[in-house]
């Protein structure tokens, strides 16, 4: 019974998490016509205004929309997360297969490396190369994703050692197919699953991260309006205005909440084992 | 307290009429700051907004170094507060013996904190080694100085290689710090470990954390000097300064931007002083190539920018809009000039179409990475678009960003940066806008008649006809737009009610002369 | 366990743990040599000669090829010299020695009250799973992990330093100066931190004793009447004591890399600041060198931990 219910509870969480992400994507696409200011329009009378019927959430420091400024980072943030995970899936991904199949020298190689990385606390090493490649959000999400590499590499390895022995992959190499036929489709398509999983809880750990960038003012540039970059803002004013912080806060917690439970839910759902 | 030391401030109304005047007596100073008798001793701390770039006067080249090196050394000649006039230091006095020969006696019985005795020949030493050592960054302010020689045991006189009427004010500068010979001689370098003759000797400078220094016992004014040291905490977020001073952490936040007012007002146990500054902030052109080249682009800049905007945003209250490189409470200032450029979107855009620049087209601009210049940013970008301007920031930290403007690299079109004024506004103008003046990013030629213009500023000591002089200096400039200044920042300063006898001044580097603790 | 296996136990871990360090230390030099820009030019400053400029490249060896840097960068890190800041000339080494402790302390306060908070915590959501606590625990679990620390830190600060005047907003002071005055500033930055940490520790302890409680084991002993809670605290415990430890070093470590952010938020002189300031100024000796030592933390208390594993339940040493 409690096994029942707990998974009723997963579904009601994992619904509820798609159904706010998809308003998120929504909301990003539709940014433009659904914000009802300009997110750059400046209004130095009305600065640092509290919520009112005009301005729902106040307005900033320089007098600009607060729910405007939210709606427009939304895109920014959903680029920035995408980014960083893509890069991390592009570099990860191959390497990880490769060195699974292989074997040999070649995963000794590829896995200490792996090991060695991940002993590298992800922020610093993104701080360190964003310092490195000049200041900006599409630096930044690169950097995110070379230190998420290794996790999604990690797991696409241990897929690929589970299935580079089964019969199917072995009658493919019998049959003259090449490496790169097989890897694409034999293999890959059995790592997908962990994959996927992996790829939705790092996209909150990505969002969190772009937040921490543009915080310590490493990601978006202005005017572009990001939701870390506006806790940036929001700290200047802390002193005068602390409910500033709470817009872009809370927009960030939820969605990395929601990308956590729809990440965790299909853990679940997707592994036999974790079923109880 | 009552709500008068509280806010006690110069007014800018006050500091014209003060100016007009012609430098009366103490305005800007608080009596309630003043009030009482100095008690001698404690540490007062200071939260300090920059990490120094050098402890060495000579090497350094960040205009927040002052107000650490102020206390560790004196300078032959010293300024008025309000109105940054010359006055003796180091040097009791000085004159003009022929436009070209400047005779300085210096003060005797005066001493480093090595004991080396401060005579004729450790200022020579000086200023020889401002004008020679490779590593110095003040070649340009001793420009004009031709020889210098010991004429006395207390007694330097300079050759000039033209008359330079500034070289007073340049002396009260970072090429008037004096730093003793015997430690210059003994190590080359001692930006990390500086000896001065001023009211405190160093002890310790943990970079990026903390300067500290003590008092010097033989001090030459030791009974104007009542603390026992001074901490300087290194705190950048100037934000997370104020809020250590109205903790009780520190006793002081100096150059505080304007929006800190709200929070000092909030703040039932902080003191704030303010008073106007030579502190001016503007958008530095590359008037070597396109599309700053073009004058009427120029031109165009400085009329798109709706400067009372600007300063309502960033400076509401302490600060005023910048027409030139000087405010309006400077002796030199000229009101005539500031009518130059008012705020006109339609002529900026008329200017545009004249240059052929199209709707859209996207500025190149550099500044920093600092939460204040990103703000400022964003009001630029937003009053640019207005003229069908994109403005495209890059961002970087102040050495970077100004190295690859001014530098090699020659990156970007414009700057936004900060100019952190001279004593003399002659120094100023030649540093910005001579050809071959760092500032002036493409070494590029100026404007026919502005180098004669700048010589009239130093040719004579009389201050109206140096007011007329640069009257015609700062028309040039502002009518060939070289630069587009925005604002100059009014210095903001949080204080402890402890702290007694504290006094902003024109320059806006604080210096912490007759400062006392009350206990 | 004897004492000669142990040693060579631990021997066995450092020979390990050596290629690592190596590797690391390559990947660290390597990545900041992608460093657009000539950093001579920034170094030599304003009105820099081109003479001035090669000096600067020979006396940091950016004239030489990127091999012999590398191998004098690790020789030298080898005998315990990382090099000097670029900008401030200071040894890299001290400046990471003034800056740790600060950065350690919060570390280890929030490692405590992740600990005291959510062992706990743990605890009582195993008791009655899916209960009222059970559930409260994982929904703040949840938010712990997605929550960002330096809002958090902000939240924080707006209420107990600005509003409440109980902690200080800012600054840091050194644990030997004053212990009371420097967990005081640190006990703000700690509970941020902590907030993510005591809901892995809750959510981990929950798991291990579910399956201690599920065990043959805990089967008989309830069967003999003995209470829940006095099994769980006599037995449950114990035997996640190894579970304990793997989650307290992976959660020190990722505590590590989350005070750089919060430490931004309070102004603390520590290993964040270090790097953020090194990182946009492209100090990037000053940059390398925190990498490296944080790096060198990571592998060490993973090598700890393992140990300490090992000693506990001997079966995984071998």
């Amino acid at each position: 019974m409690s096994g029942l219910f707990a998974f009723l509870r997963r579904d009601i969480r994992a619904a509820l998490a798609i159904a706010y992400l998809a308003l998120l994507v929504l909301v990003a696409v539709a940014a433009p016509w659904l914000s009802p200011y300009s997110p750059t329009a400046q209004n130095v009378n009305d600065m640092l205004a509290q919520p009112s019927a005009a301005h729902w959430l106040g307005t900033d420091d320089l007098g600009r929309d607060i729910l405007s400024r939210l709606i427009h980072g939304a895109p920014a943030t959903i680029y920035a997360s995408l980014l960083a995970v893509g890069v991390a899936i592009l570099l990860g991904v191959p390497v990880g297969l490769a060195a699974g199949y292989f074997g040999g020298w070649i995963d000794d190689v590829i896995s200490r490396t792996i090991d060695t990385l991940l002993s590298f606390p992800a922020i610093v090493l993104a701080i360190a190369v964003t310092g490195a490649l000049g200041i900006g959000l599409t630096n930044g999400m690169i950097a995110v994703g070379i230190v998420f590499a290794p996790q999604l590499a990690r797991l696409a390895r241990a897929r690929t050692l589970v299935v580079r022995h089964e019969l199917y992959v072995d009658a493919a190499r019998c049959f003259g197919a090449s490496t790169p036929h097989i890897l694409w489709r034999h293999v890959l398509p059995n790592a997908v699953q962990p994959v996927i999983v992996q790829v939705t809880l790092l996209l909150a750990a990505a969002l969190l991260a772009e937040a921490s960038l543009s915080f310590l003012g490493l990601g978006v540039q202005p005017p572009h309006p990001s939701w870390g970059a506006m806790l940036a803002r929001a700290y200047q004013a802390m002193d005068i205005a602390p409910e500033q912080m709470y817009p872009p806060g809370l927009a960030i917690l939820f969605t990395a909440l929601a990308f956590n439970a729809l990440g965790e839910s299909m853990r679940v759902a997707l592994d036999p084992t974790l079923k109880r | 307290m009552g709500y008068d030391d509280k806010f006690a401030r110069l007014s800018r109304r006050e500091a014209m009429a003060l100016a007009s005047a012609a430098g009366a007596a103490a305005l800007i100073n608080s009596p309630a700051f003043a009030q009482g008798t100095p008690k001698k001793g404690g540490v007062l701390k200071v939260s300090a907004n920059a990490n120094p770039s050098s402890l060495d006067p000579q090497t350094g080249g960040a205009g927040s170094d002052h107000t650490m090196l102020f206390p560790m050394y004196d300078t032959l000649v010293e300024w008025d507060y309000e109105t940054l006039k010359p006055k003796p230091g180091l040097a009791e006095s000085w004159s003009f013996t022929d436009p070209q020969t400047l005779v300085m006696n210096i003060r005797s019985g005066v001493t480093f904190h090595d004991g080396t005795p401060l005579d004729a020949e450790a200022v020579k030493f000086n200023l020889d080694r401002a004008k020679t050592e490779q590593r110095s960054n003040i070649k340009a302010d001793l420009a004009t100085v031709a020889s210098v020689a010991t004429t006395g045991p207390q007694q330097v006189t300079l050759k000039l290689s033209q008359p330079d009427a500034a070289l007073p004010g340049i002396l009260s500068d970072r090429a008037g710090m004096m730093i003793s010979p015997t430690a210059v001689k003994a190590s080359g370098n001692i930006d990390r470990k500086p000896v001065g003759a001023g009211a405190y000797q160093f002890v310790s400078w943990t970079d990026n954390e903390k300067i500290v220094i003590k008092r010097y016992d033989k001090y030459w004014r030791a009974n104007e000097r009542h603390l026992d040291g001074i901490e300087f905490a290194i705190i950048p977020e100037l934000a997370t300064g104020v809020r250590s001073v109205i903790a009780g952490q520190n006793h002081v936040a100096y150059s505080l931007p304007a929006r800190q007012k709200a929070v000092l007002k909030r703040a039932s146990n902080i003191n704030q002083a303010s008073g106007p500054t030579v502190y001016c902030q503007q958008i530095y052109f590359n008037w070597g190539r396109p599309p700053f080249d073009d004058i009427r682009v120029r031109k165009a800049i400085n009329h798109a920018v709706d400067r009372a905007t600007f300063v309502k945003a960033t400076l509401d209250g302490v600060g005023e809009p910048a027409f030139m490189n000087l405010p309006s409470s400077h002796w030199a200032y000229d009101a005539e000039v500031a009518k130059l450029y008012p705020h006109d979107p339609d002529k900026a855009r008329a200017l545009l179409k004249e240059a052929n620049i199209p709707q859209g087209f996207e500025l190149d601009l550099i500044g920093y990475t600092d939460q204040d210049s990103i703000r400022r940013e964003e009001i630029l970008i937003e009053q640019f678009a207005k003229v069908g301007l994109k403005a495209k920031f890059t961002n970087g930290s102040i050495a970077e960003m100004s190295a690859a403007f001014f530098g090699k690299d020659k990156k970007g079109a414009g700057l936004l940066s900060a100019w952190t004024g001279r004593p003399d506004p002659s120094l100023t103008y030649t540093l910005l806008y001579s050809k071959n003046s760092y500032f002036n990013a493409a070494r590029a030629d100026v404007p026919a008649g502005l180098p004669e213009a700048l010589a009239a500023t130093r040719a004579s000591e009389n201050i109206d006809a140096r007011k007329k002089a640069f009257a015609t200096v700062q028309r040039i400039v502002m009518e060939n737009a070289l630069a587009c200044p925005l604002a100059f920042q009014f210095e903001l300063d949080a204080l402890s009610p402890k702290v007694k006898g504290f006094k902003p001044n024109l320059l806006g580097k604080p210096k912490y002369e007759g400062v006392w603790l009350e206990s | 366990m004897a004492q000669g296996s142990a040693l060579a136990m631990i021997g066995r871990r450092l020979l390990q743990a050596a290629p690592v360090i190596v590797l690391a230390t390559f990947i660290v030099f390597g990545l900041l040599k992608l460093l657009p820009g000539d950093v001579a030019v920034t170094l030599a400053g304003d009105n820099a000669t081109d003479e001035r400029i090669a000096e600067i490249r020979r006396i940091y060896g950016l004239d030489r090829p990127f091999l012999v840097q590398y191998g004098v960068w690790l020789w030298k890190a080898a005998h315990g010299d990382l090099s000097q800041s670029i900008l401030s000339g200071e040894q890299v080494v001290t400046s990471i020695a003034r800056c740790f402790p600060h950065t350690l302390l919060i570390v280890v306060m929030a490692l405590g009250l992740a600990l005291l908070i959510g062992v706990p915590l743990g605890a009582a959501a195993a008791a009655r799973p899916n209960g009222p606590v059970d559930r409260a625990t994982m929904t703040l679990a949840s938010i712990g992990i997605a929550v960002p620390n330096f809002w958090l830190a902000m939240i924080l600060v707006s209420l107990f330093a600005l509003r409440w005047n109980i902690f200080p907003a800012t600054g840091a002071t050194a644990f030997s100066v004053s212990p009371t005055d420097a967990i005081n500033h640190a006990i703000l930055p700690a509970l941020a931190l902590a907030a993510g940490g005591m809901a892995e520790v809750a959510r981990q302890v929950r798991g291990s004793l579910l399956d201690v409680m599920s065990s043959q084991f805990v089967r008989t002993l309830r069967a003999k009447g003995l209470k829940t809670s006095t099994i769980l605290w006599r037995h449950g415990l114990k035997n996640i004591a190894v579970n304990l430890l793997t989650v307290t070093g992976l959660l020190f470590n990722r505590l590590l890399a989350a005070t750089v952010v919060v430490e931004a938020v309070f102004a603390i002189p520590g290993m964040g600041g270090l790097i953020v300031h090194a990182a946009i100024q492209r100090d990037f000796t000053v940059v390398q060198g925190v990498v490296f030592a944080m790096v060198i933390v990571v592998i060490l208390v993973n090598l700890v931990t393992d140990m300490l594993c090992a000693a506990v339940d001997p079966r995984i040493g071998r």
